[in-house]
């Protein structure tokens, strides 16, 4: 057994590795991580996370849940630190596992990878506490400054994988599945054209401020499959949004959102990413912003990043020739949300945060489109349509019926591993309250 | 397990004896007449956690309280005591929402006398902050404190050790049940701290139907007979800032109706949490219960309405009732936000808004003159 797979079962182990093991690994990731771009590329299929911070034993539920590495191809969106009691536990595995099976593993940057912000939330401490100094904290943290900004999807299918369980739904018509932590299939949503859906209901409750599609979101994960509720689209079922069978448009993964100063993603790639997250500007908003009810931009309560709006998330992905955006950074309580006719997705993947939300998880997958048109056909950014030739009146309708289709999208959503799976005499963590 | 009829007067010996310094507020937990005082000692600690969380949030700056660090014990000397972004955002809320309240009730009863009750008041620093106020508004006050033997001893050790308290402070009265203090800062205040179990004053509830508000006045202990210094007549505000929510519901029904049946122009400031059958509330009720505390009247009283219900039936004529999170965004203004706000980083906004969104503050009034916030803006 190498020195990596004793690290990774060292680690998988919840227990810390060696302060000068620690050093040797972070060289190593910066070595990798030194060589990907700014946005890096990644083929489907894939699983995509969100925050984790810290919650190692949730971790290992999601892996669990998800498969382990390399048998899944991971995809982890930040902020794999702070708030949780193990930040140093999770990251460092997280780590192993990237310099171990490098292209089963992407991570990108999230806001909480940052020296400033892992002062506060918990981070830095936990390094000194473990280590009796700063040393392990300096060395993760030269890391986090070669981590990538964002990702790109590709050759992800509009059709869903089969899956064991059995389906009334024919694969080819399911747009959204949502399974339990077991597999088994809690709802199943059609797809329906595009157009008709952003005319109509979307699959969020039309435009407000609701759940999105959420798994039985009175009854919680571990309900029956709903039956007909809350199905995208207004009823129309059945074919459209792009021939089916067809690969899907790209998808981008970014922890936060967009950036006013970002208007392609080959503006992200030419940012000079290895730094420490600045206060502001383009890398910090991608970092930092939250899409949100709103026309445009507008301030973060935050105090970093902004808000967007539907219209700049649909903007961004006609001109980029994107069928989604999946990000992470906001908590919620059904572990995944979408919004703005499933052009953008909000994916959580720390359960109970803080050991005190009470918050379900979730972890999305894309399955890997073998119509063989896929790749090479497909823009990432690259030939993007940058042509501006969109304004006016006539954009509402051009990006309505223009729009790629959205890939299929399986969420599967977890719970917080149960307190006996956490090993040891179980400490239970406590969380703040106002008393 | 007896039920007491009268005020377990045993209960108030443990102020007198123990002198000052370590051996203080452990122990000698409560009334030896409430089963658990395991319970007790375990409640009477959240006090700790409240001073603590008011250091974290004077230390970084959310608020201004010289008191807080008078009345904090550190983990260990010299530890930093910082909490979290969203915990400090509450405790200034919290604090600034209920100082914004009673400026309104000493405003609308500036000139003469009237009176503050905070029960469980532990080791707030309030009114040590308004004896050293400069506005003329804040004078002529009666501010009387009431908690567990304990920790009102504990206090007044504290205020006897520390020399820029003995500058404000000067005790001139000391009771096995009681200590009383003039402001030298300003003479026309006076804080009087009583060391004695609530659950004390709440009257027996007939076993039959423990839910009912017992019918008023009852035939028994009045409330100048149990707290004799307290000045009926006066125009009084009531405080319970996270006390009664560890009280039976039952008890606390009766403690409330004990005031509104002896002082005709009265008004309350309640603050405590909400929610508890959401998911985050269930897992604010078993983190709670993990540390072993139980809040009985969050089931009583699980949302706002039923806050506002609850001071209805005590006999409050106006009630009001805003979550934390509302008050953080209709009371603070846009100028004191931005500079809240930039004083550390929040980036837990959606736990801010869930966490913020399980406690409230409600507040009442009846009777002549009393004039609190009647609207979302203040
Ligand atoms: C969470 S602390 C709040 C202290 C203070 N009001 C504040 O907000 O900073 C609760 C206080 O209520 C007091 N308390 C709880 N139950 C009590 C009882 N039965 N009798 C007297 N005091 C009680 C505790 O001793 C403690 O000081």
């Amino acid at each position: 057994m190498s020195d990596l797979d004793k690290a990774i079962a060292q680690l998988r182990a919840c227990r810390p590795i060696p302060e000068a093991q620690v050093r040797e690994l972070c060289h190593k990731a910066r070595e990798l991580l030194i060589e990907e771009g700014n946005v890096v590329t990644v083929t489907a299929p894939v699983t995509i996370c969100g925050d984790i911070h810290g919650q190692f034993h949730d971790l290992m539920e999601l892996f669990r849940v998800g498969g382990d590495v390399p048998d899944t191809n991971y995809l982890f969106m930040g902020d794999f630190v702070d708030r949780g009691f193990y930040s140093l536990e999770s990251f460092l595995l997280l780590l192993c596992l990237k310099v171990r099976y490098p292209d089963r593993m992407t991570l990108i940057r999230g806001n909480h990878e940052s020296r400033q912000i892992t002062t506060v939330y918990g981070f830095y401490d936990e390094c000194l506490r473990k280590y009796g100094s700063a040393n392990v904290w300096r060395y993760c943290c030269d890391v986090f400054d070669y981590l990538a900004l964002g990702a790109i999807v590709l050759g992800a299918s509009n059709t869903i994988s089969p899956n064991p369980e059995q389906t009334e739904m024919s694969t080819e018509d399911i747009e959204i599945e949502v399974c339990n932590a077991d597999g088994q299939i809690m709802s199943q949503f059609p797809r329906t054209p595009r157009n008709a859906r952003a005319r109509g209901k979307s699959p969020n409750g039309a435009g407000g401020t609701t759940n999105g599609v959420a798994p039985g979101a009175s009854g919680g994960p571990s309900g029956g499959v709903p039956t007909g509720t809350g199905p995208p689209g207004s009823g129309a079922s059945g074919v459209s949004g792009g021939s089916v069978g067809n690969p899907a448009g790209a998808v981008l993964c970014v922890h936060g959102g967009l950036s006013p100063l970002i208007d392609t993603v080959d503006k992200i790639r030419l940012l000079d990413r290895k730094q420490e997250v600045p206060h502001e500007g383009a890398m910090c908003d991608l970092l930092w912003s939250d899409p949100d009810e709103i026309d445009g931009w507008g301030l973060s309560p935050r105090g970093a990043g902004f808000l967007f709006g539907a219209d700049i998330v649909k903007m961004f992905n006609y001109r980029n020739d994107l069928s989604l955006i999946a990000r992470a950074h906001q908590l919620v309580m059904e572990g995944f949300k979408e919004m703005f006719d499933t052009s953008i997705v909000t994916v959580w993947s720390a359960p109970n945060y803080c050991y005190r939300c009470g918050n379900v998880a979730a972890l999305l997958e894309l399955s890997e489109d073998d119509s063989g048109l896929g790749i090479f056909a497909r823009s990432n950014g690259d030939v993007g349509r940058s042509d501006g030739g969109v304004s006016g009146g006539g954009l509402r309708n051009v990006l309505e019926n223009d729009l790629k289709p959205g890939p299929a999208r399986r969420y599967r959503v977890f719970q917080a591993a149960p307190q006996d799976s956490r090993g040891m005499p179980a400490k239970k963590p406590v969380a703040d309250y106002f008393l | 397990m007896s039920a007491p009829s009268i005020p377990n007067l045993l209960s108030l010996r443990g102020s007198s004896r123990g002198g000052r310094g370590r051996g203080f507020g452990r122990g000698r937990g409560g009334s030896s007449s409430h089963s658990a005082p395991g319970h007790d000692v375990t409640i009477q600690g959240t006090d700790t956690d409240a001073a603590l969380s008011r250091l974290s949030a004077v230390e970084i700056g959310y608020l201004d309280d010289p008191f807080a660090e008078v009345f904090a014990q550190r983990p260990a000397p010299g530890a930093p005591v910082r909490r979290l972004p969203i915990i400090n955002r509450g405790t200034y809320t919290r604090t600034t929402a209920i100082d914004t309240i009673f400026n309104h009730f000493l405003a609308s009863t500036a000139g003469s006398p009237r009176q503050i009750i905070s029960l469980g008041a532990g080791t707030d620093t309030r009114a040590l902050r308004l004896f050293t106020s400069t506005s003329p508004a804040h004078s002529d006050i009666l501010y009387y404190e009431i908690d567990f033997p304990t920790i009102t001893a504990k206090k007044l050790a504290t205020v006897r050790t520390f020399p820029p308290l003995c500058v404000i402070l000067s005790v001139i009265e000391n009771t096995p049940s009681s200590w009383t203090a003039y402001s030298k800062t300003n003479p026309t205040n006076k804080l009087i701290c009583h060391g004695i179990d609530l659950r004390d004053l709440a009257q027996p509830q007939p076993l039959s139907q423990p839910q009912d508000p017992p019918a008023l006045p009852q035939p028994q202990t009045p409330l100048s007979h149990l707290l004799p210094s307290i000045d009926t007549s006066l125009p009084t505000i009531l405080l319970s800032e996270c006390c009664l929510c560890y009280l039976p519901t039952p008890a606390t029904t009766s403690i409330l109706s004990l005031f509104t049946s002896a002082i005709p122009n009265l008004a309350i400031t309640i603050y405590e949490p909400i929610l508890p059958s959401d998911p985050f509330g269930r897992m604010m009720v078993s983190n709670l219960a993990a540390r072993g505390i139980r809040m009985p009247t969050l089931e009583a009283y699980q949302a706002p309405a039923d806050e506002e219900r609850r001071l209805k039936e005590a006999g409050f004529e106006e009630v009001r009732v805003m979550t934390v999170e509302r008050i953080w965004q209709g009371w603070v203004s846009q100028e004191e936000k931005e500079r809240v706000d930039g004083l550390e980083g929040l980036d837990e906004v959606e736990e801010w808004i869930l966490l913020a969104g399980h406690y409230i503050v409600a507040w009442g009034w009846r009777g002549k003159g009393l004039e609190l916030p009647s609207s979302e803006g203040t």
